[in-house]
């Protein structure tokens, strides 16, 4: 016997959630676009996407977030520390992919310095991973040593039910366990078998592919140059990956007050490793893009034991010229050696 | 023969007789209706030449990658007449030398149906009669005369809602042949000119920056809509735009190659209405 959640108790699953002093997000079409929002009852859910456009990363380290606000006078500096909202957050509807993206970049933030920006919000959510029985062409989970049903990341995991009533549920994580604790009395015992997991093919050998790129031959290849020609060298795929982090930081304001903030930032722009003497050791697109496959798949390997990548597939779903991760690692499988 | 196999052969020959040294199509892409740019140096390569009704991208903008043509050798191209109208938009702003471009032509009608278009050179084509009653597909033009009727605060509210959502990835600029400034204003960060920062007012002033700066520009290929990953209607912006200039200049960019750039030149009887 395991325990279910009725999809028919969803709206007073919020309720209960909203009443402990959680917003509740989920996967919300709005404005032509799909992405996690904050929704009021089961029918603001969009739960028929394989996966938001946006992924959840954006609640965690959003596109520009404020500093320190200053203001210069004759004899002082004076600063305010701008700190995100401690808000209670439950993410209901997260895929596998998503939720394994925030726990590849724990590290990452919390490596020299403890981000409390990401690790505030962090502690303040709760991830409610639903397994995934849909997958597209574009999904690869599994090349990458995860699966649709992974519970990394998550704090509860369900399982959608057979007959499509609801999900089997289960806690994963102390925060797990008092989340569902809220909502006890509206679940309920049951041996309904779930649905299958889709069929998501293994597109690559991640294995030859990292020690392909652990080969300091392999970093002046040609192969760089060949396969980068079509990256017209935008911010989609590095905006739109689940695990990509990188960031700037801009005084927004004029000499006496301003705003600090820590904004998004891509290794696609050319303006990302722009020196002040105006060289650029980055100077190509092909090096720019050897950089994202590097940093992905051998440099943060190195540093925090795990790839920088969890098969959301979004970087070749939403490329402008049908690039991506897949097609440059498929590549790199099936380089003769 | 096809429309595919007849290109393909004339790509390989191209290359083969050294006429260009480069040809930019359309392979297979990652999935069954998805094409992807291209590039083939050698006969062989041109052989995986894939041209049909799913090649719509303007392959035009990566004409105007730096140190592309800087050699002064000549590239061959498949193009769209919207991909030919960018050519002639670039010519007439001093971006490419007619010679050094060779174009492979083709329309798409109905969406399905793939014809060739007669000619090599960008003076072999006419298309200004074509594109001044080019109309944008009929979801567009609903879409933007539902704008029109709306009141300035519903359509700033709109708008708001858009650009509210922007990221600035720029996969917009990066896509469009006729954003090839080599620094882009927003890259120019000493001073920093426009924030970096995409909240709604830094997404406002991009892509109002982007809007003005295509006025009477724009080749209406739809790529930056296309490219949009948040699905911004950018598509609207730049039919609003290029109305504009038609109504006020009767003006409508890429008409030939010969134009000088609306915004750039002067006539006696331009209307003054603007000065207030
Ligand atoms: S791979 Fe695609 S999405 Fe990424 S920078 Fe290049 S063109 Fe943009
Ligand atoms: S690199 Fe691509 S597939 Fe991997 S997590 Fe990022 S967007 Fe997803
Ligand atoms: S602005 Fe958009 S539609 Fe116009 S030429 Fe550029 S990419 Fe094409
Ligand atoms: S493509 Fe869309 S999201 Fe990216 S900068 Fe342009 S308008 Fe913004």
């Amino acid at each position: 016997m395991t325990r279910i959640l009725l999809r028919n108790k969803l709206d007073d699953c919020i309720a209960a959630w909203q009443k402990a002093g959680f917003s509740v997000l989920a996967p919300v079409r709005r404005h032509e676009m799909s992405s996690f929002g904050e929704v009021q009852k089961a029918s603001d859910m969009a739960f028929d996407l394989v996966l938001p456009e946006r992924t959840i990363k954006d609640h965690f380290f959003p596109q520009t977030e404020p500093l320190i606000k200053y203001k210069i006078s004759k004899h002082q500096i004076d600063s305010e520390t701008m700190t995100p909202p401690d808000q209670k957050r439950v993410f209901f509807g997260v895929r596998p992919c998503d939720a394994s993206g925030l726990a590849i970049d724990d590290p990452l933030f919390g490596w020299d310095y403890k981000d409390d920006y990401w690790f505030k919000r962090r502690e303040n959510s709760v991830i409610v991973t639903i397994v995934c029985t849909e997958a597209d062409d574009f999904c690869m989970c599994t090349s990458v040593k995860l699966s649709p049903d992974s519970a990394k990341g998550a704090d509860v995991l369900l399982r959608p039910l057979l007959n499509g009533a609801g999900w089997q549920v289960e806690a994963v994580s102390e925060r797990g366990t008092a989340l569902l604790e809220t909502i006890s009395p509206l679940l309920q015992e049951n041996s309904e078998p779930t649905a299958p997991l889709p069929q998501v093919a293994e597109k690559f050998d991640v294995e030859k592919v990292m020690e392909w790129l652990a080969d300091p031959a392999s970093f002046e290849s040609q192969f760089w140059k060949d396969i980068a020609l079509r990256c017209v060298g935008c911010g989609s795929c590095t905006f739109l990956c689940p695990t990509c982090h990188c960031f700037d930081i801009q005084d927004e304001g004029d000499t006496y007050q301003g705003i600090r903030r820590k904004n998004w930032d891509s290794c696609s722009f050319a303006n990302f490793t722009m020196h002040t003497s105006g060289h650029n050791p980055r100077n190509t697109q092909s090096t720019r893009w050897r950089q994202r496959i590097m940093h992905k798949f051998n440099y943060y390997r190195g540093k925090f034991g795990v790839n920088s990548c969890s098969g959301c597939g979004r970087c070749t779903r939403q490329c402008p010229v049908d690039m991506g991760i897949t097609e440059t690692l498929q590549a790199i499988s099936t380089l003769p050696r | 023969m096809g429309i595919q196999e007849q290109y393909r052969s004339e790509a390989a020959a191209l290359l083969s007789s050294g006429e260009v040294k480069l040809v930019i199509g359309f392979g297979a892409g990652s999935t069954a209706d998805r094409r992807r740019p291209l590039f083939a140096r050698t006969p062989d390569e041109a052989q995986k030449f894939v041209l049909d009704a799913a090649c719509i991208a303007n392959l035009s903008t990566y004409l105007v990658t730096e140190g592309l043509l800087s050699d002064g050798k000549k590239v061959a191209v498949f193009l769209k007449p919207d991909g030919i109208r960018s050519i002639n938009i670039l010519i007439s702003e001093a971006q490419l030398k007619p010679e050094q471009v060779v174009i492979l032509g083709y329309a798409i009608e109905n969406g399905k149906e793939i014809t060739p278009l007669e000619g090599r050179n960008i003076s072999d084509f006419s298309i200004g009669e074509q594109i001044r009653s080019l109309t944008p597909p009929p979801h567009i033009l609903q879409e933007a005369e539902r704008i029109e009727e709306m009141s300035a605060t519903e359509r700033f509210e709109f708008w708001k809602e858009h650009f509210a959502k922007c990221i600035k990835c720029y996969a917009c600029r990066q896509v469009c042949p006729m954003c090839y400034c080599r620094r882009c204003i927003v890259d120019v960060n000493q001073p920093q000119w426009v924030s970096t920062s995409s909240h709604t007012l830094g997404n406002f002033e991009w892509n109002l920056v982007r809007a003005f700066h295509l006025a009477g520009r724009c080749a209406a290929c739809g790529a930056c809509d296309r490219a949009c990953p948040v699905n911004i209607p950018l598509r609207l912006v730049n039919y609003r735009m290029g109305k504009e200039v038609i109504d006020a200049f009767d003006y409508c960019a890429g008409e030939n190659s010969n134009q000088k750039p609306v915004l750039a030149s002067f006539k006696q009887d331009d209307p003054e209405t603007f000065i207030l």
